[in-house]
């Protein structure tokens, strides 16, 4: 019988074959990274509504976190500062600055200022900073160096996986307690054994079983 | 760990492109989908560069919504001092039930109240709670409230009906206040009852009127008629070893429940064969929660409870207690003598230690006759006290006939309505509806523009107890003050506040009206401390009224007047009881309370006809079908739900369904029994005739049988046969040693969580249900989905029947997620969104679950529950205010159960390890445990040797529910025991 199909059309099987598994690994890649916390979070720097510099107040004039982040210690929210904080200081400091033109309003109109949120992991995560803090996690191990943006930027891609590397494994990141918001700080050469020695004393057990974030 | 890092400085790659963003030509290029230049080519620009151009500015474009959303952070402007953002924090308050009080414990985030817990100093809830408190916090934030003043329907302002007031004022001043009338609901405040007095000093014209349509007065009338004063009665169940109930629901739907049912329960907790029971006698009509805790009960008509209470007068009489000069008519009930006699017996055996309720709804008579029994047991002063009422605003069921004669007589120019709604439960005969219509002027205040507010001419919005400052007092006269959690969403006045408003023309906040009645109660000295102590503790130490020592005269009873029996076989009694979920109407817009089904007939979204089945057999009726009950020409139509060991010819129905401005959930819900209820006859109407319809209603019911299907799934023994065989619970199912196929963790190791639920102790209340919901953000799927078994109930209270149809026992018992180490959901989910965690907990990740459903259909309880429709998005924003930050909330497709509230778990935890300790017995409690208040489910630490679940689980009476499949559960069981009376032991 007559043949439909010339020979070279043999070729056409295989060739699909072998082009489409490379188009699923492909497409399958491209979703693992373009997809990934690490591509669509880690570098995330937005605009805020008031330009405020991490740079000049925590680096330059070395300002504590804690002097405005008040809660991270007690609570598992770190907060923003209320607009009070940044008055305590700008009802006499740059008193004319543009700058501050949006914060001095939101003093006298009573209205919040809108920040805009950098870090956030997912609604049905829970993170408790307090307690992170506690063990011994310095600021920034998960924020970067703060101290050095002059608009805050998400470093870390505060995915899961990311969570649990530390979880699974805590030496490298854990600190004396006075070193936690240490901008500088780097892990010195015995850091395992002051590890050890702070796991032991705290008793440290980061949760890897699924409640202990997921509620 | 690897680090990945980022080269802020120099070159790198760029990773989203707000990195890019930096720069303001990359910025003002991706802001545009088609750059500005596109348009019109530039010079050098050809053809392929122009698409190359183009193809990489639309992928980029494109991948710009790759990012996530931009959310925003909003801090406080002033931070209040006291709030640290994230950790919430907890007053104390009271909540206002009728004459009653409840002392409450909120937990506020960031000053919004989000779950109600009991005070664990207030005497009337002792840190447990009802389904009334819990689902108040719904109330609170229900969209429905009335949020604006009206006049005749149209909106206005507060300032308006200021206006309108002050022209009144004057000339209402010049006549003394004649023509002005108040209409209230009944309270016990210190603050509105010197309001009262102030008023009639003011404006002695003026006339009170109070009703209530669940009412306690035949209680005080039958008091008073036998010892000449005004009193109220406490009970304290817990000195009682002998309980009789006369048609009363103690443990549930009589007020002072919570108090009761604990007092119950602490006579019967047995933790080896040396400890002994209470014995609990219900006589009862209807099957209520109290009848299915009793060791003996019998179903008889509420128009033959006094022929009852002369039966046993009589059987007494024989053993020489004291009930001289009572006139006993001769007829009796069908109650044979030998079951009288045993209770008789048991009753003198036990003097003083005895103690004989009636319901509230039954005539004085009734109440005359069981304070006289009590007496003559000696029970006064021990298991029943009697209190001389101080700050009560009592109803009276003669004022509101009382007001519509003024009304008719036109006596009345301005009707003050404060809070009640008239209009829908006043007696039918009285036609309030046309009546209001004469009055020239009338203000209606109420939390929601109800029936009544649509008749009034003026409707203000009113505070709901959470957001208003007040004050009460408890049943036993415990003082405490309702301090706000917020303020007023809605705007809207207190009670107290428009009060003042219109008694004085002037206005006032209620925290300084309530500051003015506090200087006169507390001591002089230090009244700003002593003041933040009461706020501090909910309550006012000590402030409990002194016992009274009355004196009784039996014969007085003769003189009341005499209950009638009007029997017929072809006529019915319709009892009107309030409704265990909405009851009297005011709850009918709340969505929690709505689902809850009802503890005896699971009927959920509904009221009817409830029956026995030899009643329903009588009339030719089955489930669903329609009838009419009616008589003197009053009707309602509603379907008929047949209930076992319900008396026969006596048909329940309960009260505060059948509305029609109640809210979007509460409209057409059920069927309006006020519609048949009058004057004469408010607890129950003899009388009624049946009528058959070919109609039917499609009633909803959670579990509309009562069978265990052969399963031990309730085990229960009577006391003797424990004492005999300590561990027959477990010995009920018999199964080959439990092998496991696989490796079993040793959970010996930190915290071990696990669960015992006494069902000796549990009464079938459902507190533990409502807390659930409101701690876990459990939607309401409405009566359809309910239908089809969708319900999301996390805890749902199973209900078995046993025995004879016509005269069964009830036993309840509350399942929730075992918890089981072996768990068969675990072992089938594909995607591993539940697994088991280190301490015991079954977790279930949300984001994980795909919605297979294997799991549900491998759980051996069904207490899996998926999420078939997104229940939560469309939510409005203010209900969203009730839910608890601490757990997710979760979408379609999506499968939830019980967690053994690991938010609470989590956060004990973690505070403890902030302080560098391990945690204490008690410190973690879930939710349904902090309800419950006969403290029947135990949870805790069973790695702990001294904590009290494990002194619970060790109990011989204690068993695992379906434990013969290895499964393993984590929650246990105490075994039911029933107390019988040996002279009426059946074989």
């Amino acid at each position: 019988m007559a043949q439909i199909f010339p020979k070279w059309s043999n070729r056409i099987p295989p060739i699909l074959a072998g082009a489409l598994i490379v188009v699923l690994i492909g497409v399958v890649g491209f979703f693992w990274y373009y997809g990934s916390p690490q591509y669509t979070d880690a570098g995330y720097r937005p605009e805020q509504p008031v330009p405020y510099s991490h740079k000049l107040h925590a680096g330059d004039l070395g300002m504590d976190c804690r002097y405005c982040h008040s809660s991270v210690e007690l609570s598992a929210k770190a907060n923003v500062p209320p607009t009070q904080t940044c008055m305590n200081c700008h009802t006499l400091i740059l008193t004319e600055s543009d700058k501050l033109l949006p914060v001095r309003e939101s003093w006298t109109t009573g209205k919040p200022i809108e920040w805009v949120r950098v870090h956030k992991i997912a609604d049905y995560a829970y993170f408790d900073h307090s307690a992170h803090l506690n063990a011994g996690v310095g600021c920034t191990s998960c924020h970067g160096n703060v101290a050095e943006m002059e608009k805050v930027m998400q470093v870390e891609p505060l995915s899961m996986g990311w969570c649990l590397d530390c979880h699974r494994n805590p030496d490298m990141h854990l600190r004396p307690a006075g070193e936690i918001t240490n901008m500088k700080w780097t892990p010195p050469a015995d850091q395992l054994d002051i590890a050890a020695k702070i796991k032991k004393e705290k008793n440290i057990a980061p949760p890897v079983d699924c409640s202990g974030c997921h509620r | 760990m690897k680090k990945s890092s980022i080269k802020l400085n120099g070159k790198s790659y760029w990773r989203s492109l707000n990195q890019l963003a930096d720069t303001p030509e990359f910025r003002a290029f991706l802001e545009q989908e088609f750059p500005e230049e596109a348009s019109d080519l530039p010079a050098q620009m050809n053809r392929r560069k122009f698409l190359t151009l183009m193809g990489a500015s639309m992928a980029m474009a494109g991948l710009v919504s790759c990012r996530r959303p931009v959310e925003k952070i909003i801090p406080y402007v002033k931070a209040p001092e006291e709030i640290i953002p994230g950790v919430p924090k907890r007053y104390a308050t009271t909540m206002p039930f009728g004459t009653d009080a409840y002392g409450l414990v909120v937990e506020t985030h960031e000053g919004r109240p989000t779950k109600i817990e009991g005070n664990t100093k207030h005497p009337a809830t002792l840190g447990s709670s009802d389904i009334f408190m819990q689902a108040a916090i719904l109330g609170l934030y229900d969209p429905d409230r009335s949020q604006k003043v009206r006049e005749k329907g149209t909106e206005k302002e507060w300032a308006d009906f200021v206006v309108f007031w002050q022209k009144l004022y004057p000339e209402m001043i010049s006549r003394q206040g004649a023509g002005l009338a108040f209409l209230t609901t009944s309270s016990a405040s210190p603050s509105f009852y010197r309001q009262q007095l102030g008023l009639q000093k003011k404006l002695p014209g003026s006339k009170w009127f109070t009703w209530e349509p669940v009412s306690s007065e035949n209680v005080r009338n039958g008091i008073s008629a036998v010892t000449g004063e005004q009193l109220n009665p406490t009970f304290d169940v817990a000195k009682a070893k002998i309980i009789l109930t006369i048609d009363s629901d103690l443990f549930l739907s009589e007020p002072g429940h919570l108090s009761h049912a604990r007092g119950f329960a602490a006579g019967r907790r047995v933790q080896s064969e040396k400890d002994d029971m209470n014995r609990l006698y219900a006589v009862e009509s209807a099957f209520t929660v109290t009848g299915g805790m009793a060791d003996h009960r019998k179903a008889l008509p509420s128009n033959q409870m006094h022929r009852f209470v002369f039966q046993l007068i009589k059987v007494l009489k024989g053993y020489a207690v004291n009930l001289d000069g009572i006139d006993i008519p001769p007829e009796e009930t069908k109650i044979d003598q030998k079951w009288i006699q045993a209770l008789a017996n048991d009753l003198v055996a036990n003097r003083g230690k005895s103690l004989i309720v009636a319901g509230s709804h039954l005539p004085a008579e009734v109440h005359a006759l069981t304070s006289i029994l009590n007496h003559s047991l000696g029970n006064t002063g021990n298991t029943i006290s009697y209190h001389k009422p101080r700050y009560e605003n009592f109803d009276r069921a003669e004022d509101i006939k009382n007001l519509v004669e003024e009304i008719n007589g036109d006596k009345i120019e301005t009707l003050v309505m404060i809070g009640g709604n008239p209009v829908y439960n006043a007696p039918a005969d009285l036609n309030f509806k046309e009546v209001l219509q004469k009055v020239p002027h009338t203000v209606h205040l109420n939390e929601y523009f109800d029936e009544t507010s649509g008749s009034a001419e003026w409707h203000i919005p009113q505070t709901h107890f959470l957001e208003e400052w007040g004050d009460t007092q408890a049943s036993d006269g415990t003082l405490g003050v309702i301090q706000p959690m917020i303020a007023p969403l809605f705007g809207g006045k207190s009670p107290l506040e428009l009060i003042h408003f219109l008694a004085a023309g002037t206005q006032s906040t209620g925290y300084e009206l309530v500051r003015e009645t506090w200087r006169s109660i507390l001591p002089v000295t230090n009244f700003e401390q002593n003041w933040r102590r009461v706020l501090h503790d909910g309550l006012f130490a000590d402030s409990q009224l002194v016992k009274q020592n009355p004196k009784f005269d039996f014969r007085a009873v003769n003189r009341m007047p005499a209950s009638e029996t009007v029997s017929s076989d072809n006529t019915l009694e319709v009892v009107f009881r309030p409704s265990p979920a909405v009851y009297d109407g005011r709850f009918a817009n709340n969505g929690w309370l709505q689902e809850l089904p009802d503890g005896i007939s699971k009927l959920v979204w509904d009221n009817a006809a409830l029956m026995s089945p030899s009643t329903a057999k009588r009339f030719g009726v089955k489930n669903e079908d329609v009838v009419v009950l009616e008589k003197h020409g009053r009707s309602l139509a509603l379907p008929v739900w047949i209930v076992p060991g319900f008396a026969e010819n006596s048909v329940t129905v309960y009260l505060g369904y059948g509305r029609t401005a109640a809210g979007r959930i509460g409209n057409g819900v059920g069927f309006n029994a006020y519609k048949l209820r009058t004057s004469a006859e408010g607890g129950y109407s003899q009388g009624m005739s049946l009528r058959k319809t070919i109609e039917t209603y499609t009633l909803t019911s959670t579990q509309d049988h009562g069978s265990m299907e052969g399963r031990p799934i309730v085990r229960e023994a009577t006391l003797d046969a424990y004492r005999k065989n300590p561990r027959f619970a477990r010995e009920m199912v018999e199964h080959p040693p439990l092998e496991s196929l696989w490796e079993e963790h040793s959970y010996d190791e930190g915290y071990q969580w696990g669960m015992t639920i006494d069902l000796n102790a549990c009464t079938g209340c459902n507190a533990c249900t409502i807390a659930c919901q409101s701690e876990n953000n459990i939607p309401i799927v409405g009566k359809e989905q309910v239908r089809n078994g969708r319900e999301m109930h996390w805890l749902r209270m199973d209900r078995y029947f046993k025995g004879d149809m016509e005269d069964p026992e009830m036993v309840f018992q509350p399942v929730a997620c075992q918890h089981c180490e072996n768990a068969p959901c675990e072992q089938v989910c594909p995607v591993a969104a539940t697994v088991h965690d280190s301490e015991g907990l079954n977790v279930m990740t949300y984001n994980r679950c795909i919605g297979t459903r294997y799991c549900s259909n491998n759980c051996p309880y069904k207490v899996r529950r998926f999420n078939f429709f997104n229940y939560t998005n469309q939510l409005p924003e203010i209900v969203k205010m009730a839910q608890n930050p601490d757990v997710t909330v979760r979408s379609r497709g999506v499968m939830e159960k019980c967690t053994y509230c690991v938010q609470r778990i989590s956060e004990a935890k973690i505070s403890a390890r902030k302080e560098n300790r391990t945690l204490k017995d008690g410190e973690v409690i879930s939710a349904c445990q902090q309800a419950c208040p006969t403290d029947a489910i135990v949870f805790g630490n069973i790695n702990d040797p001294a904590s009290r679940v494990t002194q619970m689980k060790r109990i011989d009476r204690s068993y695992e529910l379906l434990a013969e499949l290895n499964i393993q559960p984590r929650t246990s069981y105490l075994a039911r025991l029933r107390n019988p009376n040996p002279d009426l032991e059946q074989s």
